[in-house]
Order: structure tokens, then C-alpha cells, then sequence
């Protein structure tokens, strides 16, 4: 036979390399599709982004504040229906991701938490139905987030409104802030724009703390016994650090003050005394009591760390300009309006600061009911009911009478603190209020206002804000 | 014995078994069709009349084909003809899918192939002519070669304004790519050429007791001539796939022929040195090259379209997103080049694997042909350049997608979109059909 032998191995030759392309499409089938679809250029990974209908996001008075709907070709769009809440809501973008609360409840949004059922490897896998997300509902409000973005409007800053003692987060504002509607457009802008309209100031924003911690420093006053009532000489005088004088938040004539009174107006000379005589374990102690060595959280979003206190030396040889700087909310502690907006809350709750949260409950695809979230959120106590108690009366005669003035609305329990903070050539004003509701409800609320000398200014804000959360809350 | 004859005698068979084993797989081939062309109406959301249309040629061309090879010629083998239209009904799904455009075009390309397939497997003629008529057929070919060279345009760009490669020759709105009929007719020349040449190769070896055999001059002049047209085609055309195509069969049918191994060993250096050489010349080689060696920095630019491919392996997994489920139309030129990466996303590795198993049933049994006509080293050389052809170009293009090997931009016979590559497989079976159905050479002898 003359052929027969190369014939056969020719075959057994191509069998064998047939084999070989055999097991290079089983590997990219199995073994290699696990890393190479996951690349970020899959354009199939894309599509399914796009064919997912993202679930809606509702206030908590069941108003909806984003959802998706199809455009003209049949483009899924995503909606965002009231400027007031783009910056709590954040954004969800094809190009650019999510943040804020998009980037929060993401999983819920996109479905990726339903269970993977029959039903869902029918519709999805089999048969390739575009997928749909839960609905969910916010505890925001919308009117007082309204509220909120109309008594900020030209401003720069931030604020935070808490629900006590629940603490359901009811308004989350940070200016600038930009539109979600038309980011893919706008990003380019955006990114290069002054202000950084990104960035959520209310939950990240690292803010020197400045007169807010007369707060804490008074409640420590309390705790070691020491006298509100002794007349300081002197009191309203400026306290000059470094490159900037503090001074007082109430435009005084020079006068003796009680600590109580310096409290009140804001003014700063009165606590760099106590801080001396406090020192610096005492002052590490009571900004550890209100935890503020500790960042707070608000679940699913990007909370910027607060500086630890404990980067100052605690050896008892630390300068006195340094531990007055610290202690008057110069030194290298920052803080969030958030993290603010809980001690102000905790004052309102009897020493105990709720942990924030921002989510009621969800609604799956195709159903009516809405499931009630089942996080815990146990709260934190910060200092004793006795002392709580005392603040709020302090902040209420702040109101009544001090640097809170503007605050002050008829006909409502308010209680307020308006100070001033400095950060380089700059100053913030900054107001810690609350109003009470009926029972042991009430809300608490920080705002922060950037470039500003005008703590009158962060008040009458503040008291707007808590004025229409009131009326809000009380319907 | 140079001189072998070519027998019209077919030889008596067991016809009703082949009729069983033929109509049962047309059967199911159809079950298959009408389960996917089902599948892709109701996808579309869109019933076309037309979709239909196509699956209702293809069962007539299916009909038609198994009864005329029914009566006519007993002694097929009866495998052939079902994969392939098996293959192409698959492959009319495919363009119904990725490029419905086309796929009316492709309907008429798969009328005038079957008759062609039907021509040359019934008529006694064809398989003699092209040894008769090797020179002028040869020459002919050359002819048209030389002319695409000059006159050489491309479909989807009649006037040359883009760089795209001119392959083809234009009459009207009909293409046709001469290279494809240079297969046969190249197969067929130099069949004809080793079956005279062939005792000399292996006497010589065998009489001197030495191997002076790869410098001789009868090998040497086929050698130089395949490597030279290779070489224009691959020069003048850029047409890699087809420069490597016919340089591989030349040396498989020269290693037949001569038994000599150390030709196919010579013959992979050869490529590679080729290979090295075009690499530094041809900017066409050294792209297709470079991203074969790392796609991935390239992946949105050059490589694109490899990178594409194999995510599409990977999105089909083993079963498939489903006929018009998937999104292989993100690979450019899906329905030419890459149409067997849309068939792995669609059918996942169970198509993928379908399509490799037949084509490993055609080439064997083109081969199995082969062997039955041995005695006639014309016939027997002719079988297996033809199967070889199939074999090469299907590993060369599959082998591609899946990046074992540099793209060289050859068609899947069968499944791929073209007129020309379709009708020019469909005759390599016909070809194949009757090589069959040709009595073998002993039983002539012991009825003689």
C-alpha cells in the first residue's frame, strides 16, 4: 500500500491538532472567561449595565426623587427630579459610576441582592430579559430638603438634619453641587470647577472645628465640677493663634463673662482658660467621651475619617499655644458636619447620639409591598442626661439671647449654638441646633458655611431649617 | 501505473443503508435549522417572510441534492453530503443573524454551489478534465491570478478608495475571488504532477540507499513554483491566509507522495523562516504578528477585533447565550473572518465542538476516499490535497480566532459568509463525492 502510511499519520496529525483547538476554545469557554469577561472593555458587561432598569428612589413620604425611564430609543435614562436632592442622591453615570446614595443602595438598585432563583436563571440567563432593580425609600424629606437648599442657595457648605431619636439622616446638603441629569455632558467642567462640586462636604468634608468644641469643653467644665457662673475679666478679648484671632461670635464691648455667658456669645478667651486648667488628659478625655477620636459612619456611603486626637503628644509637656489651639478647634482635630450634626443630637436625646442611617425600606421588581430594612442602629451615649439637659438649656439661652439669635422662630423650642472656626486666611460659620417636637422627638442639625465671618447667618439658616422640618414632621 | 486510469464504473454499494444513513442526518441537520431559525424569528421579534425563505431553499437544496445523489450515484459516501449541508444551512442561520443584509445573496450563492457540487459529483467529466487539462487549466488559473493582481477589486469598496486587499474580480454585482478556483485547479496540477513523478521520489531513495532525494530537481521545480505563487499572493494580494494555504497543501501532498518525512519538518522551517522574513517586510504580517504574540495592551486599538473574538468564546461558556442572544456583532467583520467566535457565543462550546467534530468527519472521511484509491496515485493524491484543503483552511482560521495562531483572514468553509468560498467548498465535496463513489481499484481488478 503505497500511501496508506502517510495518509494515516496525516490524519492522526490533523485529529491531533484539531484536538488542540478543541481545548483552546474549552479554555477560553471556562477556565480563561472567568477573568477576561470581567475586563473593563467587555462591551457585553456594558450592555448588560444598560439593559438593567434601575430600581426608583423614593423620599420618605413616597415622593420619587430618581428614577429610570426609557427615552426615544428605547435608552434607558435615569432621572433625577428635584435639583435640592442631587448632592445627597449623588449619581449614576455608564461612564462615571455612582455616588452618594446611587453608589450607597447600588446592589439594591441593580438587583444584585434579589435571590438568584429559577424564576431569575429563566428571565435573565435563558432568556436574557433585561434585569430590574428594587425600589427603595430614603429617609430624606423632600420639603426639608428643600428647605434646606433654599436657605443655603449662594452659599458654600454643607448641612445635615437628623431625626431624634430615630436617627433617620432627614436632609444632607452639600454646595456647590452639580446636576446628575447632564453629567456625561458636564464632567469635564465639573472636575475643573472651583469648590470641587463632587465632593460631599456634609459626610467628608474635614472642617476645623473651631468654637463647635465649647460644646464638649463646657460639658467637661460640668463633669469636673467647675463653676459656669464665675466672672471672667476680660472675657471677650481675642485669642490669637498662630496666624489668626479668635474671637468672639456675638460682636461684644470688652466685658467680664461667666463661662456660661462665653459659651452663649462664642466666645473663645473663657475656654482656652479651661483648657489650661482641663490639661491635656482632660481634654483628650472629653473629646474621647464624644467620640470625636472616632469617624462616624452612615451605611453604603464614603465618610472621610476624622483626624485622631491621639496625634497629640499626651506626655503633659505640650506646649500651652498648642493645647489652647486644640482645644479652641485649631489644631489638627477636624470634624464633619455630620459628625457634628449627631453630638448636636445627642444633646437633644438626653447624652445618647443616634447612629444615622438613611434607609426605610425596599420594594422589589413586580411587587407592591415594601420590606422594612432590618439594620439595627443603636445609638451612643456621649455624656449623662444631666449634662445633655444643661446643654440644651445653654443653647436655648443661645438662642434666647446669645450669637444664635437668628435662630429663633415663634412658637418654636429651638436651642442653638453659632460659632466661628478658622482654616488659613478663611473663616467658617458654623450653627449646632435643634428643635424639640412633641414627646422625646426632635431634630438636630448642623449647617456649615464656608467663607464666612457670619455666624448669624449659619443661625438663621438653621432655624429656617428646623422650622420647616418641624412643621414638616408635625403634620 | 503512472498512467492510472479513471474509472466511470461506480462501485456497487449497499444502497438503501446509505439512503437510511443519509436522509436520517439530513433530518436531523433540518430539525436543527427550523429549532434556530424559530429561535432567531421569535429573537427578532420580526417575522420575516424572508428568514423563511431561506430555510425553504435550503430544504429544497437539501432535497433535491439527496435525491439526485440517490439515483445517481450509489456508492457515495454517505456522510459527506449531509454535514456539509448541515454546515451551510448552519452557517445561512449565521448570516441570517449577524448580517440579514447578506443573507439573500448567500441563499443564491447556496443554489448555484449545490448545482455546481451536483455537476461535478454526477457527471464522470469534471475529475477527468482536470488531468487532461492540467496545463491549460493551470495556466488559466495564473491567468485570472495575474488579472486580480491588476484588475483585482474589493466588494465593499468597488473603486479602491480604501486600502482595503483587492481579491477579488468584478462583473457587474457579481464577485467572484479567483484564489478559491486556484485551489482546485493548483490541488489537481500538482496531484497529476506527483502521480507521474512519484516512483522516481521513492525509488531513488530506496535504490541509492541515501536521501539526496529534497535537492533533486523534480522536487525542487514544484517546490519552487508553489512557493512563488505563494509568495505573489502574498505579496501583491497581502492575502496571508491563502499564501499559507496553498504552501501547506503543496507539502503535504509532496510528503504523500514522496513519503519522505523530513519535508513537512523542512517545510515548517521554511514558514518559519517566511514567517521571519515577512515579519521585517510586510507591515500586514508584522500587525497580525505582534498582536497575536500580546493583544491585551492593544486591546481597544489593533487587536481589537482578536480580543473581541475571545471574548465571545468566553461570554458563550458551554451552552450559549442562544441564536440571536448574544452580542458577537462587536467583532468586526463577524460574519467573514470571525464567524466561528459568533457561533462559540451562541452555541458556546457545544456548537463550537459540533462544528469541530464534523469538520474532523469530512476531512477523515475525504481521506478514508484516499485510501480506497490508492492504486491510482492521481485520484489518491487528488482526494487528499482536496480534504486537506478543507482541513487546512478550517484550522488555519479556527486555530486563528482562538489565538494559537496569527490571524490570516481565511474563511470557515461552509459557515462563513461568501459566494465564492461557498461555492468553490461545495465543489471540493462534489469532487469528494465521486472520488467516493469511484470503485476502488482492486475490485476493478478482480472483476476484470
Amino acid at each position: 500500500m503505497q500511501f496508506a502510511r502517510e495518509i494515516n499519520r496525516l490524519v492522526v496529525g490533523f485529529l491531533a491538532i484539531l484536538l488542540i483547538v478543541a481545548f483552546a476554545a474549552t479554555y477560553w469557554a471556562i477556565v480563561g472567561a472567568e477573568t477576561i469577561l470581567k475586563r473593563q472593555d467587555n462591551p457585553r458587561q456594558v450592555e448588560v449595565e444598560a439593559s438593567i432598569r434601575r430600581g426608583s428612589i423614593l423620599d420618605r413620604n413616597g415622593q420619587v426623587l430618581a428614577d429610570s425611564t426609557l427615552d426615544s430609543n428605547s435608552i434607558l435614562i435615569r432621572q433625577y427630579l428635584y435639583p435640592e436632592m442631587y448632592s445627597a442622591l449623588g449619581y449614576f453615570s455608564f461612564r462615571y459610576g455612582v455616588s452618594g446614595a446611587e453608589a450607597a443602595y447600588d446592589s439594591i438598585l441593580k438587583g444584585d441582592d434579589l435571590p438568584r432563583d429559577l424564576s431569575a436563571y429563566l428571565s435573565n440567563d435563558l432568556l436574557h430579559r433585561p434585569r430590574e432593580g428594587s425600589d427603595i425609600q430614603l429617609t430624606f424629606d423632600l420639603t426639608i430638603q428643600q428647605a434646606l437648599a433654599k436657605a443655603m442657595a449662594g452659599h458654600q457648605g454643607a448641612a445635615v438634619v437628623l431625626s431624634v431619636p430615630s436617627g433617620e439622616v432627614l436632609g444632607m446638603a452639600s454646595f456647590p453641587t452639580f446636576d446628575p441629569n447632564t453629567l456625561d455632558i458636564d464632567w469635564g467642567n465639573l472636575i475643573e470647577a472651583p469648590g470641587n462640586p463632587f465632593f460631599n462636604r456634609a459626610l467628608q468634608g474635614n472642617y476645623q472645628p473651631g468654637g463647635t468644641l465649647q460644646t464638649p469643653l463646657i460639658a467637661a467644665a460640668m463633669l469636673t465640677g467647675s463653676s459656669l457662673d464665675t466672672p471672667i475679666a476680660d472675657a471677650t478679648r481675642p485669642v490669637p493663634i498662630t496666624n489668626v484671632e479668635l474671637r468672639c461670635a456675638a460682636v461684644l464691648p470688652s466685658k467680664a463673662l461667666t463661662l456660661r455667658e462665653a459659651y452663649i456669645f462664642g466666645c473663645p478667651y473663657p475656654f482656652s482658660q479651661l483648657a489650661n486648667e482641663l490639661g491635656v488628659e482632660g481634654i483628650d478625655a472629653i473629646f474621647h467621651t464624644f467620640h470625636l477620636d472616632t469617624p462616624p459612619s452612615l451605611r453604603g456611603f464614603v465618610v472621610q475619617p476624622t483626624n485622631a486626637i491621639g496625634t497629640t503628644p499626651t506626655n503633659g509637656n505640650l506646649p500651652p499655644e498648642t493645647l489652647a489651639q486644640n482645644a479652641l478647634g485649631q489644631g489638627q482635630l477636624t470634624i464633619t458636619p455630620l459628625e457634628m450634626a449627631m453630638i448636636t443630637a445627642a444633646i437633644v436625646n438626653d447624652g445618647n447620639a443616634p447612629q444615622p442611617y438613611t434607609l426605610l425600606d425596599t420594594r422589589q421588581p413586580d411587587s407592591e409591598t415594601w420590606i422594612a430594612d432590618t439594620a439595627l442602629h443603636p445609638s451612643m451615649p456621649l455624656t449623662t442626661a444631666t449634662t445633655a439637659r444643661q446643654l440644651q438649656d445653654m443653647m436655648r439661652l443661645a438662642v434666647a439671647d446669645g450669637a444664635a439669635q437668628n435662630a429663633g422662630r415663634a412658637g418654636i423650642d429651638i436651642g442653638g449654638h453659632a460659632t466661628l472656626a478658622y482654616s488659613g486666611t478663611k473663616t467658617q460659620a458654623w450653627f449646632l441646633g435643634f428643635a424639640t417636637l412633641e414627646g422625646r422627638q426632635g431634630i438636630a442639625l448642623a449647617v456649615v458655611i464656608e467663607d464666612s465671618a457670619d455666624p448669624g447667618l449659619a443661625a438663621d439658616i438653621g432655624g429656617t431649617v428646623l422650622a420647616a422640618a418641624r412643621d414638616t414632621l408635625a403634620k | 501505473m503512472a498512467l492510472d486510469t479513471i474509472p466511470v464504473e461506480l462501485h456497487p454499494a449497499d444502497t438503501p443503508k446509505i439512503r437510511r444513513i443519509e436522509r436520517t442526518l439530513l433530518g436531523l441537520g433540518a430539525a436543527f435549522l427550523f429549532v434556530n431559525f424559530v429561535g432567531l424569528v421569535i429573537v427578532k421579534a420580526d417575522v420575516r417572510a424572508t428568514d423563511w425563505l431561506h430555510m425553504g431553499v435550503w430544504l429544497i437544496c437539501a432535497a433535491a441534492g439527496s435525491f439526485l445523489i440517490d439515483r445517481y450515484l450509489p456508492g457515495r459516501d454517505p456522510l459527506l453530503f449531509p454535514i456539509t449541508m448541515f454546515l451551510s444551512g448552519w452557517g445561512l442561520v449565521m448570516i441570517d443573524r449577524l448580517a440579514p443584509n447578506f443573507a439573500d445573496r448567500q441563499t443564491v450563492w447556496l443554489v448555484v454551489s449545490l448545482a455546481a457540487m451536483l455537476v461535478v459529483a454526477l457527471l464522470p467529466g469534471p475529475i477527468r478534465w482536470l488531468r487532461n487539462y492540467r496545463y491549460i487549466l493551470l495556466v488559466f488559473g495564473l491567468l485570472l491570478l495575474l488579472a486580480t493582481i491588476i484588475l483585482g477589486r474589493n466588494p465593499s469598496d468597488p473603486y479602491g478608495r480604501t486600502n482595503a486587499p483587492q481579491l477579488w474580480l468584478g462583473i457587474g454585482n457579481i464577485f467572484f475571488q479567483p484564489s478559491e478556483a486556484l485551489k482546485i485547479i493548483l490541488v489537481a496540477f500538482l496531484a497529476s504532477y506527483l502521480a507521474e513523478n512519484y516512483p522516481a521520489m521513492r525509488a531513488e531513495g530506496l535504490e541509492s540507499g541515501h536521501r539526496s532525494l529534497p535537492f533533486s530537481p523534480r522536487v525542487l521545480g514544484p517546490i519552487l513554483l508553489m512557493w512563488g505563487i505563494s509568495v505573489m499572493i502574498l505579496v501583491w494580494q497581502r492575502d496571508l491566509g491563502t499564501a499559507i494555504l496553498f504552501f501547506v497543501v503543496f507539502l503535504v501532498l509532496l510528503y504523500v507522495a514522496s513519503g519522505y518525512r523530513l519535508i513537512l519538518i523542512s517545510g515548517a522551517i521554511l514558514i518559519a523562516i517566511a514567517a521571519l522574513v515577512a515579519y521585517q517586510e510586510f507591515d500586514v504580517v508584522r500587525l497580525r504578528i505582534d498582536i497575536w504574540l500580546n493583544p491585551w495592551p492593544e486591546a481597544d486599538g489593533r487587536a481589537f477585533q482578536i480580543v473581541q473574538s475571545l471574548l465571545a468564546f468566553a461570554a458563550g461558556g458551554i451552552f450559549g447565550q442562544g441564536v440571536g442572544q448574544g452580542s458577537p456583532t462587536y467583532i468586526p467583520v463577524v460574519h467573514s473572518d470571525f464567524v466561528f467566535a459568533a457561533l462559540a457565543e451562541e452555541w458556546g462550546l457545544m456548537g463550537v465542538i459540533t462544528v469541530i467534530v464534523c469538520i474532523a468527519i469530512l476531512v477523515t472521511r475525504g481521506m478514508r476516499a484516499a485510501l480506497r484509491q490508492q492504486r491510482r496515485p492521481f485520484l489518491a493524491l487528488l482526494t487528499v490535497g482536496l480534504s486537506m484543503l478543507i482541513a487546512t483552511q478550517s484550522l488555519l482560521i479556527m486555530a486563528g480566532v482562538l489565538k494559537l495562531v496569527p490571524l490570516t483572514g481565511v474563511t470557515l468553509p461552509f459557515l462563513s459568509y461568501g459566494g465564492s468560498s461557498l461555492l468553490v467548498s461545495f465543489i471540493i465535496i462534489g469532487l469528494l463525492l465521486r472520488l467516493s463513489a469511484l470503485e476502488p481499484h482492486d475490485a476493478v481488478r478482480t472483476r476484470n
